[in-house]
């Protein structure tokens, strides 16, 4: 990670607690209970998987504060939990294994979700050193530290239900955990200090693809999409989908007479203002009004000069090191991370040279 | 005399063209986009993709997502051998899922096929409405 870390000390660990089940949780757990061995052939850096090879978790429960037909995680992440090597999962409350009754019809995802819990993980529970567990219904209320090394902290938890709108309220009942570590996976944040950020989405306000300031102004010429745009929600599709319907608004913007799309609308999104839009609305200009389309920006060609921007034949040099060095190892790829490349770059393809070549 | 039509580019080195699989793509209205032919093996995918015909296929046929997912004639979906847990996964998550809806790329072609009709899904685009702020949990009361 660019922020570099301490990694934890996953010898003196053995319990692991996760809070949030959506997929990066999911994705966490898995990195810690596949056995090193099975990683390594992948592109798991070097330094990773070393600690991943000292460590001592024997067990973790993953909490959400709601039940399994609420997570966020998808089938095929929690198949993938279900199919790990030398783990097992700890075999749910049967109470949660049956659908809601009275309530709207399972989503063909649910239902799977449904069958995976029911079928239960492939290494059956008791024959594994290592498990994991799905600990519906908690909400962490406090955590204490413990007074000696070596102790475990006590984390506290919240009994939850669902009201009447599917909303986790407490029961009143409590109890606690004794854990060594506690990992929260609650969503996506973006940068508070970028701009445009709204504090009340966590991320940029957007108006049809186009970027809108704290005081509601459209940002002329500025457009955003997927994850950044949305928060961390949906998957390859939607995201693909809101790509191809930002670029129709930015086509719709630049052509205003022409009738262009990327793809057929459907007769929904016609009535629904999907088309004809907006911006009445009042707008601010952040961009330069006139650009030269032969040449970069002078800040770019400063920082190409002094190897802080990659251009792709960089980009196709260091892609071919790290895959050379992880052949050296057995594995898909050796990473680097941003100063070993930086300094790899600097020898292999210096810098005095014309950047317009 | 006269001389029989040269086959075209196409079927060089594809086999004879009484092998060939007749393709239908259809866009989600129903209108015919294309007709095409294809041989043995060949996937939708990849036959969309050689005929310049609209399917996404952003994993490239590794099972990681769903932007190419058709939907069969149901004659077709029948012949074709049930999807895999990893397919189904897919699946799951794929806009406009109908029972007879496969991957393209999981979808290869036999001579029984011959005459398949592929359709693309429509492409809903309000899946997120604009500047509202996603349904939250509200914080635990204590």
């Amino acid at each position: 990670h660019p922020s570099r870390p301490a990694p934890p000390p996953l010898e003196r660990i053995s319990h692991v607690t996760l809070v949030g089940q959506g997929n990066v949780s999911l994705d966490v757990a898995r990195m810690l209970l596949t056995p090193p061995s099975v990683l390594a052939k992948y592109d798991v850096p070097k330094p990773v998987l070393e600690v991943l090879e000292r460590s001592n978790v024997q067990h973790v429960s993953i909490l959400g504060r709601r039940g399994p037909f609420q997570a966020a995680f998808t089938t095929k992440e929690l198949r993938e939990m279900m199919n790990l090597p030398g783990a097992s999962m700890v075999p749910l409350d049967p109470a949660y294994l049956t659908a809601p009754e009275g309530s709207l019809k399972l989503t063909r995802q649910q239902s799977r979700t449904l069958q995976l819990l029911q079928k239960g993980s492939n290494n059956k529970p008791g024959t594994t050193k290592k498990t994991w567990s799905l600990d519906f219904f908690r909400s962490p209320t406090g955590l204490t530290t413990p007074n000696n090394a070596g102790d475990k902290a006590r984390l506290s938890l919240g009994h939850t239900i669902l009201d009447p709108s599917n909303r986790a309220v407490p029961t009143g009942e409590t109890s606690t955990l004794e854990t060594d570590l506690v990992i929260t996976s609650l969503g996506h944040h973006a940068e508070p200090s970028a701009p445009w950020y709204d504090p009340s989405l966590n991320h940029l306000r957007t108006l049809s693809g186009r970027v809108v300031d704290a005081g509601g102004r459209i940002v002329r010429n500025v457009y955003a999409s997927g994850w950044a745009a949305t928060g961390a929600r949906g998957v390859l599709v939607s995201t693909m989908m809101d790509a191809y319907a930002v670029a129709d608004t930015i086509l719709r913007d630049h052509f205003p007479e022409e009738d262009v799309h990327t793809t057929p609308i459907s007769e929904s999104d016609a009535g629904a203002g999907g088309g004809q839009d907006t911006p009445a609305a009042e707008a601010i200009e952040v961009l330069p009004k006139h650009v030269e389309a032969d040449t970069f920006p002078p800040e770019v060609e400063a920082w190409l000069r002094e190897g802080r921007v990659t251009d792709f034949e960089d980009w196709k040099a260091v892609d071919a090191e790290e895959v050379r060095c992880g052949e050296a190892m057995g594995k898909e790829r050796e990473r680097m991370v941003w100063e070993e490349a930086r300094e790899f770059l600097a020898s292999a393809r210096p810098r005095n040279i014309d950047i317009t070549a | 005399m006269h001389r029989p039509k040269l086959v075209s580019s196409r079927a060089q080195g594809r086999g004879l063209p009484h092998n060939f699989i007749k393709v239908h793509f259809k866009d989600a209205k129903g209108n015919l986009i294309r007709t095409v032919e294809a041989n043995e093996g060949d996937d939708l995918l990849g036959i969309a993709h050689e005929y310049d015909i609209d399917l996404e296929g952003a994993c490239e046929g590794s099972v990681a997502c769903s932007t190419c997912h058709v939907i069969l004639d149901p004659e077709s979906y029948d012949k074709v051998p049930e999807p895999e847990d990893d397919e189904n996964d897919m699946l799951d998550m794929a806009f406009g899922l109908t029972d007879t809806s496969r991957l393209g790329c999981q979808v290869r072609l036999t001579k029984d096929l011959d005459g398949l009709t592929a359709t693309l899904p429509a492409a809903t685009r309000n899946m997120f409405v604009d500047g509202a702020p996603p349904q939250p949990q509200p914080p635990m009361c204590r």
